[in-house]
């Protein structure tokens, strides 16, 4: 039975195979398990702690039981699985479907006061954003946001009908910035090319 | 007291200016003197530090920067530029290679951080100077029930925001007992208020809201304060949407306060809360 099982099987590849459809489950399992050292030692990098190293996580869970998004979405976004898929070099927590389970952190930073090992868990799904940014998945705000402050330099650019308001209740006109110098700044930093 | 340079922020400049008049108006009455400064975007730390950590630091650092070539510390309006200034503060103060890296691009625009000034919250220095708030007020707030809002972004990280406790703040109910006002507690006192999330999946932004706006309902308030534009836009603008008939006013702590000090409600713009403050301004008289 079971030879003839693998029969079937190796049939089935090579079925699919003629088709020319790749096995998408297992092309992404494959990714979430193959550890990738330049993207582990990013993650290392974000950690800011003064004199002390990055410790393990033993995913205990104190993170995602305190989250106030997981606890609205039955877990579909889930700080415990991002920050020891990330520790371990696992890029493909970036492939995470769907889109919350990256984009979910409402940087409220409530899991990095309670995590016992001090991880600074905001500042790796910081990075986390930032490659998902790189490849163009993050959700539309960002980027219009983003396009908005290397436009203005502004996340909210003046509006005619805001000023008006303003001189109504007697406040100074917004004094506003050089324009030029935020975005030579930003081109400069590499974060202009991520716009879309 | 101190003269700082007065960082509003792109919410409250360009979107919801009536914070602006009454923090400006509050804080001057207490002695605090502003100055202006051509700031950009801090840049919002839920937002473009997540598009691009780099390009946020370096952002912050030109602002910084521009504080300190008047030798004076910032004092921020909003929970998300304290944060983000603190933030790039902190991690330049305590980083050579980050500073240098980024002195060279700021060198570029002819800027230079040498990491010697200060970011304070609004709320932090009124809370170190309870005694002249006492004796700004002259209406009183006795038997207004408040609830307080003090946001995330007020207290945590702990290790950079530096306030009393990231879990259990006390910082803003010490201000509203001082102005004469009864703090009332609440169980979700430090949940977020969902403003971040909102902005790629606003339902479940929604969901965290109706979980604070429950608890404080049931605690059975007059008022909810808050420090924060973003969660005063949260709180007052998405309140309606939510089950349950609920309808609390949204004010923010200088709006509180401006109303103990007798400077009439029509002078700060309070018509343009989306939650009706009506009930809060005739309690009053």
């Amino acid at each position: 039975m079971r030879g003839l099982n693998q029969q079937q099987k190796k049939k089935k590849k090579k079925k699919k195979k003629k088709i020319g459809k790749p096995n998408q489950k297992k092309t992404h399992v494959k990714k979430m398990l193959s550890q990738d050292f330049e993207f582990r030692k990013k993650v290392m990098d974000m950690h800011m702690g003064v004199g002390e190293l990055i410790k393990y996580c033993y995913t205990c869970s104190r993170c995602t039981d305190n989250c106030p998004v997981s606890a609205v979405t039955d877990n579909a976004y889930d700080p415990r699985s991002n920050i020891f898929l990330s520790i371990s070099g696992l890029k493909g927590v970036l492939d995470a479907q769907p889109p919350i389970a990256v984009w979910g952190c409402t940087v409220c930073d409530t899991c990095d006061e309670v995590c016992p090992q001090s991880i600074e868990l905001t500042e790796i799904f910081k990075l986390l954003k930032n490659e998902s940014v790189k490849k163009g998945d993050a959700p539309e705000h960002y980027y219009l946001q983003a396009k908005a402050i290397f436009d203005s330099g502004k996340a909210i650019p003046p509006q005619p009908a805001i000023e008006r308001r303003r001189e109504q209740l007697g406040l100074p006109p917004v004094v506003v910035p050089d324009t030029n110098e935020v975005s030579t700044l930003l081109r400069n930093m590499g974060a202009a090319s991520k716009l879309k | 007291m101190t003269e700082y340079k007065i960082f509003p922020g792109c919410m409250i400049g360009n979107r919801i200016p009536f914070i602006e008049a009454a923090c400006r108006k509050v804080l001057s009455r207490l002695g605090v003197q502003m100055s202006d400064a051509p700031f950009s975007c801090c840049p919002d730390p839920t937002g473009f530090a997540n598009f691009d950590n780099d390009g946020w630091l370096a952002m912050g650092a030109r602002n910084l920067a521009l504080a300190e070539a008047e030798g004076k510390d910032i004092l921020s309006l909003c929970n998300g530029c304290s944060n983000t200034l603190r933030l790039v503060n902190h991690a330049l103060k305590h980083d050579n290679l980050k500073k240098d890296k980024i002195n060279k691009e700021l060198a570029k625009i002819g800027k230079n951080y040498r990491g010697a000034i200060d970011v304070k919250h609004f709320v932090s220095v009124l809370k170190d100077n309870l005694d002249i708030i006492r004796g700004a007020m002259t209406k009183s707030l006795s038997g207004l029930r408040v609830a307080c809002h003090p946001g995330c972004h007020y207290m945590r990280p702990s290790e950079v925001m530096e306030t009393d406790d990231p879990m259990h703040p006390k910082d803003l109910k010490e201000i509203v007992k001082a102005a004469g006002a009864t703090v009332v507690d609440y169980e979700e006192e430090v949940l977020c208020c969902g403003s971040s999330v909102s902005n790629a999946f606003e339902e479940h932004g929604k969901a965290i809201l109706q979980k604070k706006m429950n608890s404080i309902k049931n605690a059975g308030v007059d008022c909810i304060v808050v420090n924060c534009p973003s969660c005063f836009q949260q709180l007052d603008g998405n309140q309606r949407g939510l089950d349950g008939d609920i309808n609390i006013p949204i004010l923010y702590i200088t709006e509180l306060l401006a109303l103990g000090m007798g400077i009439p409600s029509d002078e700060i713009g309070m018509r343009f809360h989306r939650t009706r403050v009506n009930p809060v301004v005739e309690k009053l008289g």
